[in-house]
């Protein structure tokens, strides 16, 4: 499934308000859990961190990919985020973060959790489409730019 | 028809859209006498750019390798009854790499007259071309490609085989 076909106006947020780690996670969750896609958000959130833990999903370039398996969904499913301030995520590259694409996937569909994870990967890629999404200031002109 | 369609590959990639694929690849195989085979790729090619790209550690890399395999027995099981359950032979294939390549491979190496394929992404833009490996297969492969749409017309026309 690609990216375009998982982001709708009640799970992207652009701009994010938070300015903390945990704070942006939790932001991001909160948009799945406003919309009824989560039931328990401190699980959710518990299954982020524990990936987190292992080492953080800040790739550089200011975009992050926090991600986890988890039997709260039961299909893939992604919060898209903005913080055009920047965020401190412990990214790899030490520079803050500003696109956030969380993933959550159920245990038993690794398939298209991998091809979505690829798909972000060569969006991460591309410097001017990078550019766009930072400055994007509205959920609807994140999902303007999937779209085209 | 039996000359039209002879030989049937559908490609399985755990998606629901890929499921009505293969229940669609019955019914064709059925009503055309045609050979049925069901690929799936483990698409280890995706895993190395996760690993490069350092959104997957070592050993999430590992992981879902082993995630992906046991996806390809489940879903390619999954699909051999779906057949049995018509009496339509599958042969099942479960292949590493690139989801691309190896479809294009199984296609040559098969002899396959027609592709089926599920449904592809409602949401169209310029980078589901090119990063889209499926629909590259459906530009690309050098056979007949049949998407498999309307799941609920397709699982009427199995359960009526």
């Amino acid at each position: 499934m690609a990216i375009a076909d998982m982001l709708f106006p009640d799970n992207v947020k652009a701009p994010l308000e938070k300015t903390d780690k945990n704070d942006i996670i939790l932001e991001l969750l909160a948009l799945l859990y406003d919309s009824g896609r989560i039931s328990d958000l401190d699980k959710a959130f518990e299954a982020v961190r524990k990936r987190e833990d292992q080492g953080s999903t800040g790739l550089g370039e200011g975009i992050a990919v926090p991600h986890a398996k988890t039997d709260l969904v039961a299909s893939l499913t992604l919060a898209l985020g903005v913080a055009p301030q920047g965020v401190d995520f412990d990214s790899l590259d030490g520079k803050p973060t500003r696109v956030f694409f969380l993933l959550l996937a159920p245990p038993d569909q690794s398939g298209p959790h991998v091809e979505a994870l690829s798909e972000v990967a060569k969006i991460s890629r591309s410097a001017s489409f990078m550019r766009l999404l930072c400055s994007a200031r509205s959920p609807e002109e994140v999902l303007d730019l999937f779209v085209d | 028809m039996s000359d039209v369609i002879s030989r049937i590959l559908v490609y399985i990639d755990g998606t629901e859209e890929s499921v009505t694929a293969a229940e669609y690849a019955v019914c064709l195989a059925k009503s055309c006498n045609a050979a049925l085979y069901a690929l799936y790729v483990v698409n280890t090619r995706a895993l190395q750019e996760l690993l490069r790209a350092r959104i997957f550690i070592e050993s999430e890399e590992q992981e879902y390798a082993r995630d992906l395999e046991a996806d390809a027995e489940r879903y390619l099981n999954h699909a051999t009854e779906l057949a049995s359950a018509r009496d339509v032979p599958l042969i099942k294939r479960k292949v590493e790499g690139s989801v691309l390549t190896e479809i294009k491979k199984a296609v040559r190496e098969l002899e396959i007259d027609t592709l089926v394929i599920g449904a592809l992404s409602r949401v169209q833009s310029r980078r589901d071309e090119l990063y889209n490996e499926v629909e590259r297969a459906v530009r690309s492969v050098d056979c007949t490609v049949i998407i498999a749409k309307d799941e609920e017309r397709i699982w009427s026309l199995y359960e009526d085989l």
